[in-house]
């Protein structure tokens, strides 16, 4: 089946061709939409099945298909380069994906878009393949910003309101930092490593450069910063909240499960680079605990549902470059995937939510949703379950192999692990505050249940299962990362890791359930109120961003309305109009005129000829 | 004369025949369609005889006045094609009005077309001043009543007569200048050939005198009016205007097309661009040309007259690479094969352009279509015509993916290679504001229109032939702006022996 590799993402590809150029009836979008992605999920798990069938060192798999461009020594094929590393993200984004697709035929049912919707779906999971199975810088890039420009076009998917092409516009503009910044980086591995093939360069990069030595520490950078902005991590991470306007199963899908982990999948590609730049490493884990904690806080406070699980796909994606920076690279791709799973499910249990409950996000206008929905209540518990890292649910494994893997780092392990178990307990928190809040207490709001078909049940109870059981997966990945040494964990780290989250969920028990009194309280004091309103605002990145980047540049751009290298342009314009009309004083349409300008040109001439 | 000479004239000689032949069914079978076939079938035998004439190598010398050699035939059968061409899509112009009671069969149009061919593959095939002369009157005469054909038709178009008027004034007298310039030669070498000139030029150097050098000019003047260069372009416009649009397509195309390949012959033959004097008169010439076509294009609303300066811009360019030659820095070949290059798009591309007007004009009316608000909307009822326009006027601003590309590329490397900054500087400024005036076109045809058009104009459905001939152009169009190899392979091969 290795043969049809490239067949997985072409799949998507023509679903997105059928549905663009094809004027189809709802029913038939959704057969092709749904169907492409399933048929690439299905080739995909032939695939993976063949591919771990191998001896572990034969599992890599190399198809060129042809040479995309060639200029002198640089030479980019198109190529697609399958490893297990590739084949687990191949089978998260085609199964979660089909997933996400079947249940979107349930939720966007009476939406006039539909066919576009699954249009940009589609073209996105072609897009999202391409970035995971690129052989070379070039061919990821192209993925890279195909799907860039999916979530573009999908947070912005109703665009008649200008809320939504605003936070279009920010995602796709934060996010081109990162890019910019990543482009750069391939430019400079380029330039010194004369091939963009990912192989060839880790190859020359582990030969060519010196642990530590400023070319390998400045790639990384760059390649971070392009991380840094597709995967939502501290300074770039303002874009993703916004992103929320988008309908809920893109949450789901592209800004929960796959598309925000590409920046994950970057550095866990490159990581042969990143060993070679131990700053950078003790960076990515400084930014990935940081952000897990700040937007753990941030969570917290958030009252729009679908913001909460915003912050904390941000806080989860913290840890996952937590795992990275201390090199405990299967964790990160562990947690990649169980996360996936299960905040896929919290998004499209929360879509359940929002449609039975016409379009309500604020989670206090909700209440007791608990016996009327029932679905999507145990969806939540144990998505939530697994988001908080209970014992025995998938989160737990993953989460903890990530905690432990901090503890042992001995670049500040010690600081590392805290804020990560710090970051737990807040997990814990904001996630059975928005337990607690929506599916407990009294009624507050009416809801229709009628909506919610099996196609929305049936992609629910699937992911329920596979959070609980994800975490049982063993992922082959040791021939592709360098493997870590066992820490030693002293039983009292082991102990506070493993009961973390369940303080979080005491404390949410007691502040959101039990006594309600407590948290109004709390916001009632001019201290507790600012605190509330600081992290409501995400710790005022949007505040600060505003006032040293957009700011100055539209006072710049207010100074320079009428744009003075414009002027020029108008002027040459204006200048060229002119010189027209005085041109067209000679075209009078008389004959004696026109040969008296035959007989000036030939005394010039000849004038020319014989004086000179 | 030879057999083997007059196998190698046998073009020449059908093109003749077809003349004489089209005359005599004019004469007996007086029906429209009869003349328009028998036109077409004699450019197509003539075009076929042109792999009749044996192996003619590296040029046959037919008489001291004919060279038969690769650049002749090359050429011919470009001209042979275009005029093809032009009969194809004269057809149902002058059909359109049939079925009215002043509907006369326009037998003589199609006798000058075949005559006017005659004489631009003459000048094609010319290495000597008389056949020069011969073929350009050949050329010419045929042009005036073609340009004024449609005068004896209608009262309403008295601007055909005008511009018949004009062009044969005019004409005349350039054709005096150039006849005086090339007395004057003769009168100081004693020689009429390219040839023999360019041996006698190669022994002297520079040249001086007074009769050598107003000879020259004056033969310079006579040939930049054929091809309406600045400061002799002035009769451009109103003839481009006032022609039936079939006939401005064949000045625009074979007409300036063959003179050009002419001028580029008696350039590489005789040496002249040697002449430090001619150069730079030259340099002045393309300056003015490149500047002052586009500049008097800009604000035109008449399709025919944007055509008619953008044509003098062009000459312009092609005259760019006429003096890249005398630098040294690049080939002779080169220089022949970008000229070859870039007479292909131009021909291709202006035909195109003047075939949709064709298709929307009709010859009863008291003016061609030739408004740029005649094109408003024209995408939303006519989408294909529409296309095939804005192709062709991509090519002409020289966008990528058309042949115009392709062969202004060609310009401009020659020109870079010959260190010609100020040329160079003076096209690429030149070619920034053409795109003004063909985007605007461009835009008009897709602007929504809701009402009729301002003129009232309705578009008939186009005809099986004009579409193929209008999609052929367009196809050609394309690929050789995509894959220019084979065709520039052909051209390299017609190399002047």
């Amino acid at each position: 089946m290795l043969e049809f590799l490239w067949l997985v993402p072409l799949l998507p590809l023509l679903g997105f061709l059928l549905l663009v150029l094809l004027p189809l009836t709802k029913r038939a979008a959704a057969i092709v939409g749904v169907g492409s992605v399933g048929a690439a999920a299905l080739l995909t798990l032939l695939i993976v099945v063949e591919l771990f069938g191998l001896s572990s060192d034969a599992q890599v798999f190399r198809q060129i298909y042809w040479t995309w461009m060639q200029a002198e020594n640089f030479t980019a094929q198109f190529a697609f380069y399958l490893d297990p590393l590739a084949a687990v993200m191949m089978a998260i984004i085609t199964g979660v994906g089909f997933l996400i697709h079947l249940y979107s035929v349930g939720y966007m049912d009476e939406d006039p878009g539909f066919a576009r919707f699954f249009a940009y779906m589609n073209l996105f999971i072609a897009a999202m393949l391409v970035l995971v199975l690129g052989d070379n810088l070039v061919v990821l890039y192209l993925g890279w910003e195909g799907v860039g420009l999916c979530s573009y076009l999908l947070i912005g998917f109703w665009y008649d309101s200008h809320a939504n092409g605003y936070a279009a516009r920010k995602a796709f503009v934060v996010t081109r930092v990162g890019d910019a910044l990543m482009a750069l980086g391939m430019f400079l591995l380029f330039l010194h490593l004369d091939t963009l093939d990912i192989q060839q360069l880790m190859a020359n990069a582990n030969d060519q450069w010196q642990t530590g030595s400023s070319l390998p520490t400045i790639a990384a950078a760059l390649l971070l910063g392009g991380a840094l902005g597709k995967s939502a991590q501290i300074p770039l991470q303002t874009w993703l909240p916004d992103a929320m306007a988008g309908p809920t199963p893109i949450s789901a899908l592209i800004h929960a499960a796959t598309m925000v982990t590409a920046g994950v999948y970057l550095i866990a590609r490159t990581h042969e680079l990143f060993l070679l730049a131990p700053d950078i490493m003790f960076l990515v884990a400084l930014i990935g605990a940081t952000t897990l904690f700040i937007s753990g806080f941030t969570a917290l406070v958030q009252t729009d549902i679908k913001r909460i699980l915003a912050f904390s796909t941000i806080s989860q994606l913290g840890y996952m470059f937590l795992a990275l920076g201390v090199g405990a690279w299967s964790a990160a791709i562990f947690h990649l995937m169980t996360h996936a799973f299960f905040k896929a499910l919290l998004f499209l249990a929360a879509g359940a939510v929002i449609l039975c409950v016409h379009h309500e996000q604020d989670i206090f206008k909700m209440g007791g949703l608990r016996k009327r929905l029932p679905v999507s209540f145990w969806s939540f518990m144990i998505g939530g379950l697994a988001l908080v890292a209970v014992p025995l649910t998938s989160g737990y494994y993953s989460k903890h192999e990530i905690l432990f893997a901090a503890a042992g780092n001995e670049n500040s392990g010690q600081l590392l692990w805290l804020l990560g178990v710090l970051g737990a307990v807040m997990t814990g928190l904001y996630t059975f505050r928005l337990i607690f809040t929506v599916f407990f207490g009294e009624e507050n709001t009416r809801v229709h249940e009628s909506t919610v078909g099996l196609v929305v049940k049936l992609p629910l109870v699937v992911l329920c299962l596979l959070s609980i059981v994800g975490g049982w997966f063993v992922l082959p990945l040791d021939h592709v990362f360098p493997a870590s040494e066992e820490q030693a964990i002293s039983g009292i780290t082991s102990l506070v890791t493993d009961v973390a989250p369940f303080v979080g969920i005491f404390i949410a028990y007691l502040v959101f359930h039990q006594n309600k009194a407590l948290a109004d309280a709390v916001v009632a004091h001019t201290p507790g109120r600012l605190l509330q309103r600081f992290w409501f605002s995400g710790w005022g990145f949007d505040w600060l961003y505003q006032k040293i980047l957009v700011n100055p540049f539209m006072l710049f751009v207010r100074i320079n309305k009428n744009d003075i290298v414009d002027s020029f342009y108008r002027l040459a314009a204006w200048l060229m109009r002119l010189i027209h009309r005085l041109f067209g004083l000679t075209q009078t349409g008389r004959m004696q005129w026109y040969v008296g300008s035959i007989a000036l040109g030939v005394v010039l001439i000849v004038g020319a000829g014989i004086f000179s | 004369m030879t057999a083997e000479q007059l196998q190698a004239l046998l073009p020449i000689i059908m093109m003749a025949s077809t003349s004489v032949i089209v005359m005599l069914v004019v004469a007996f079978i007086p029906r429209h369609s009869v003349i328009s076939s028998v036109t077409v079938l004699g450019f197509i035998l003539t075009f076929a005889s042109l792999s009749w004439t044996g192996e003619v190598g590296q040029g046959l010398q037919v008489t001291p006045l004919i060279v038969v050699d690769r650049f002749a035939l090359f050429y011919s059968a470009l001209l042979l094609l275009a005029s093809l061409v032009i009969t194809l899509l004269s057809f149902n112009y002058f059909t359109k009005g049939s079925g009215s009671e002043n509907q006369v069969e326009p037998g003589e149009f199609y006798i000058l077309l075949t005559t006017a061919t005659l004489g631009a593959m003459v000048l094609v095939s010319s290495n000597h001043f008389a056949s020069l002369f011969v073929g350009m009157e050949l050329l010419g005469i045929s042009l005036y009543v073609l340009v004024a054909y449609l005068s004896h038709y209608r009262q309403g178009r008295q601007g055909s007569l005008e511009a018949g008027l004009k062009y044969l004034v005019l004409s005349g007298v350039a054709s005096a200048i150039l006849l005086f310039g090339i007395a004057l030669l003769y009168a100081e070498f004693g020689v009429l050939g390219f040839g023999q000139l360019g041996a006698l030029w190669s022994n002297i150097g520079a040249l001086n005198g007074i009769y050598a050098m107003a000879g020259l000019g004056l033969l310079l003047a006579g040939i930049c009016f054929k091809l309406s260069l600045i400061p002799f372009h002035m009769w451009t416009p109103d003839v481009y205007e006032g022609a039936p649009v079939m006939a401005t397509a064949y000045i625009a195309t074979i007409s300036k097309g063959a003179v050009f390949v002419l001028f580029l012959r008696f350039f590489m033959v005789s040496g002249a661009f040697m002449q430090e004097m001619a150069n730079n008169l030259l340099i002045l010439i393309a300056i003015a040309s490149m500047l002052g076509g586009n500049l008097l294009a800009l604000m035109q609303s008449n399709v025919s007259r944007i055509l008619a300066y953008s044509s003098i811009a062009h000459m312009g360019y092609l005259l760019v690479v006429l003096l890249v030659a005398n630098t040294g820095n690049v080939p002779v070949s080169t220089i022949s094969e970008s000229v070859g290059f870039y007479l292909v798009a131009y021909i291709i591309t202006t035909l195109g352009a003047f075939g949709v007007m064709a298709v929307r004009s009709n010859m009863l009316d008291t003016r061609d279509t030739d408004q740029v608000a005649d094109y408003k909307g024209l995408f939303w009822h006519s989408p294909w015509l529409a296309s095939v326009l804005t192709g062709m006027l991509l090519s002409l601003a020289g966008m990528p993916l058309t042949a115009g590309f392709i062969a202004k590329f060609y310009i401009i490397t020659m020109g870079v290679e010959g260190l010609k900054w100020l040329l160079v500087s003076t096209l690429i400024i030149g070619s920034a504001i053409g795109l003004y005036y063909y985007i605007r076109i461009i835009i008009v045809m897709f602007m929504r229109h809701d009402e009729e058009p301002i003129t009232g104009k309705r578009d008939r459905a186009v005809s099986t032939i004009d579409g193929l001939v209008l999609a052929a152009l367009a196809g050609v169009l394309i690929w050789l702006g995509v894959y220019p190899g084979p065709m520039i392979g052909v051209i390299q091969a017609a190399f002047p022996g």
